[in-house]
């Protein structure tokens, strides 16, 4: 009963009800937008992270990350290799050989890391063949192929099929150079990245560097899903206790603080809208009060309880909450889905974005319990602002309010 | 002016009614305020932070070196142009850096990586190095040591007290060479820096490339981000056309990138939350009208010309505008004050990861000025827009209805 005349209520002045509806829809919307902008921003990086850059876990001789020197290898990375690769957790894995090295065109010369793969094996753990925007990803059976980026094609100035040199150091120390042809352009959204990796083939680089065969510098390994990566990495930790196994976030450690510190900011700017929301709820319902004081009065004298006026408040309160929430949660949820189709284009500022890791094109999606959460603080929102008008309102002497003069 | 003055008047007749839409105003000024200085405060930590490991927020340097980052585009500054700089208005701090490349040597490992020379001594105002080292003691003011960081130190197999031989080129071609005990070895948060190289006393590096009494640049700090541009109008006038002033806009061109996106997601906030404000306090000014109908038709019923009473019903939105803008104007003041003084605490599993890299874990507070004035005049404007509606509603009364309301 009480129900439907707090619903009739909200109705009774329907521009007063429907600015505030709107006001809460608008609120709500851009609230759950930004969630879902922010989220899809995130993961797009994170994938980037696991996809292209680091895949799930690395395997490396304990030394080598923060050394980088190239006599820090595993010997015998193969059977690690088949070792992961067994284990039904693991999709697939790659073993590499690392060179940091001096690469030079006949403009300019620039400091980078070869990665010597092997294409085939590669290609299963990474995605960067789909990342190429010029020539093939080692097609062919020609020797010294060199697959770079395309920041570092840019400061080099050279061109697909040109040719470069690259100095690096032997096993034993000594310098040697090799020279390469470019036979791939590839492109991610980190433009560091670009700058820094280079590809080549694993025999081509072992070869150069006169490595064992056998061995490797790094072991990548891609997961079946995510999520998984910590307890994977703790069961090859156990079994190779002599090497250092590292799931991405620990290889990364930056991208946590990243991802902390925008959800944060995120649910701050929810917060300080859902304050704004309360506030506009809270003048709007004492005015309410206000119009209606000779009327609740009337209730009053004619037997109607606190409890039931104070509840009829909260209600229409809450009524008037809801409908601007599920109105705000509709709106965003489909442009939410329009957008993750057709992607948010922010190419203005792509290139701050991509030099730190960031896609220029941002693909909002949302998740169902941010969609839970946020119906839930509005709700909350309702009942908290609905408390003083409606304490407002019981506190009314029926005798001063029925020859209150309006 | 009789007019305002009934206006005035009819504010106080009702008082409740008066004081809910000069609350919705006042709320309204207080979170917008509340969220501006918010975000200037996240965003001038940010500048803050990065300008600190990166830049400084001012340069000045050889003309031609931003484009040739070379040792021959070192410049020699004089003691009257140091002077001057440190007297320009919220300069703080100043320090000279002498940067190159060098080769570095230990038995049979070589590595190369960059040579800065920094002044130790105003360290703290700038980069902070102190709070990273991870052995050994900092550098003093004319020291003759030097501070490697963490994977050079641990590539070269160098401890606390080794030597380690520097090879590069000096100024003009001159040969540089020397041999340097290790003071200290600086392990950074960030990885990439691990690898950078070699940080000495300045008047160490000058003797090492031969550039005696040369900088390659002057770092500049002022207060914060806003006082940037106006010491980079007194250094232009300070310095020659040999000399070029940069700020760090300019020395950071993708971190400025990055922040224009980030203040474009600002602003686009603060729209949101405008539009809530003036959604908020057009739904009391609504109610206002609504109750106040049948006294709105007895008016012009009894021959009261409907534009005077709309500009009655104006002036009392713009009364209350004023004074909601005012007080929360007023109580913004301190509210940001404290969270200024008392900036809040991030959650603890976040504050680890800030500490880690040296920021503070805490959410800053801005109070440039535009933080208060743009919210009280922005508040003002919607209320202007808002007040229309009355005039509106007026104007289309229809008198026999309103008097039976």
């Amino acid at each position: 009963m009480i129900w439907s005349v707090s619903w009739r209520n909200v109705w009774r002045n329907k521009t007063r009800s429907m600015v505030i509806i709107t006001a809460i829809a608008l609120g709500v919307f851009a609230g759950v937008y930004t969630i879902a902008f922010m989220f899809g921003w995130i993961n797009q990086r994170i994938n980037a992270v696991i996809n292209t850059e680091i895949s799930h876990i690395q395997v490396h001789h304990p030394e080598y990350i923060e050394t980088n020197d190239a006599h820090d290898y595993i010997p015998d990375i193969k059977t690690i290799q088949s070792a992961a690769e067994n284990k039904t957790q693991v999709k697939a894995a790659s073993s590499r050989v690392l060179s940091t090295c001096m690469i030079s065109s006949a403009e300019t010369g620039s400091g980078l890391q070869l990665v010597g793969i092997n294409p085939e094996k590669e290609q299963q753990v990474t995605n960067l063949h789909e990342k190429l925007i010029e020539g093939n990803y080692f097609e062919e059976t020609k020797k010294n192929q060199l697959v770079i980026g395309k920041k570092l094609a840019d400061k080099l100035k050279v061109k697909l099929r040109s040719k470069v040199v690259v100095t690096l150091t032997e096993m034993d120390g000594t310098l040697t150079g090799g020279a390469f042809r470019i036979t791939g352009i590839y492109q991610t959204a980190n433009s560091e990245y670009d700058e820094r990796k280079a590809f080549v083939r694993a025999s081509d680089l072992k070869n150069l560097i006169k490595i064992d065969e056998n061995a490797g510098h790094e072991l990548a390994i891609l997961l079946n899903e995510n999520n998984m990566e910590q307890k994977v990495a703790d069961q090859l930790k156990a079994e190779f206790s002599n090497l250092e196994v590292m799931s991405w976030l620990e290889i990364m450690p930056d991208m946590k603080m990243m991802n902390e510190s925008m959800n944060l900011m995120m649910y701050i700017f929810v917060v300080i809208i859902l304050l704004a929301l309360g506030f506009g709820i809270v003048n709007t319902m004492l005015m309410v009060i206000l119009e209606r004081i000779k009327e609740i009065g009337m209730l009053m004298a004619i037997g109607m309880n606190k409890v039931r006026i104070f509840t009829m408040i909260v209600l229409e309160t809450i009524y008037l909450s809801l409908t601007g929430g599920v109105i705000g949660i509709a709106l965003a949820v489909v442009l939410t889905a329009i957008t993750g189709k057709t992607g948010l284009n922010l190419s203005l500022w792509a290139e701050g974005l991509n030099s730190l890791g960031f896609d220029a094109v941002i693909y909002p999606e949302i998740g169902f319990d941010a969609v839970i959460v946020v119906t839930l603080l509005v709700i909350l929102t309702g009942v908290i602002a609905a408390i003083y008008p409606a304490r407002k309102a019981i506190k009314l002497k029926p005798a001063d309010a029925l020859r209150i003069e309006m | 002016m009789n007019k305002f003055k009934i206006a005035w008047r009819n504010l106080w007749r009702n008082k409740r009614r008066t004081m809910i839409t000069v609350a919705s105003i006042f709320f309204g000024v207080l979170i917008s305020t509340i969220m501006s200085s918010l975000q200037d405060g996240t965003y001038g930590n940010m500048i803050d932070m990065m300008v600190k490991l990166s830049s400084g927020y001012l340069q000045v340097q050889h003309s031609k070196y931003q484009e040739n980052k070379s040792i021959n585009n070192a410049f020699s500054p004089t003691k009257e142009m140091l002077e001057e700089i440190r007297s320009v208005d919220k300069v703080t701090s100043v320090s000279q850096r002498l940067e190159s490349f060098a080769l570095m040597s230990s038995g049979p490992n070589t590595r190369g990586g960059a040579l800065i020379g920094f002044e130790p001594d105003k360290d703290k105002q700038t980069s902070n190095l102190q709070n990273w080292m991870h052995k050994g003691r900092f550098l003093k003011k004319g020291d003759n040591g030097i501070l490697l960081s963490y994977n050079i130190a641990r590539h070269l197999g160098m401890e606390v007290n080794d030597t380690l031989v520097l090879i590069s080129q000096g100024y003009h071609g001159v040969t540089a060479a020397g041999i340097y005990p290790v003071k200290g070895i600086l392990k950074f948060a960030t990885p990439q820096l691990n690898n950078i190289g070699v940080f000495m006393d300045i008047s160490t590096a000058q003797e090492f490339y031969s550039a005696y009494e040369m900088v390659s640049s002057l770092m500049i700090m002022v207060d914060g981000y806003a006082d940037v541009q106006r010491a980079e109008k007194k250094l232009d006038e300070i310095t020659n056309e040999d000399h070029a002033v940069l700020t760090w806009q300019e020395l950071n061109p993708e971190m400025v990138q990055f922040l224009k996106s980030d203040k474009a997601g600002a602003v686009v906030m603060k729209a949101i939350l405008y539009i809530i404000i003036g959604f908020g306090i057009f739904g009391t000014i609504i109610m206002m009208v609504a109750e106040r109908r049948r006294e709105l038709g007895v008016m012009i019923a009894v021959g009261m010309q409907k534009i005077k009473l709309s500009l009655i019903l104006f002036y009392e939105t713009i009364l209350i505008g004023v004074i909601g803008v005012i007080t929360g104007f007023i109580a913004s003041i301190p509210v940001i004050f404290i969270l200024v003084e008392k900036p809040i605490p991030l959650p603890d599993e976040l504050a680890d990861a800030y500490l880690q890299y040296g920021f503070e874990p805490y959410l800053f507070f801005g109070t440039a000025s535009p933080v208060f004035i743009n919210q009280v005049i922005t508040v003002f404007i919607i209320t202007l827009i808002i007040s229309l509606y009355p005039v509106f509603k007026v104007k289309n009364l229809k008198v026999t209805n309103a008097l039976r309301a």
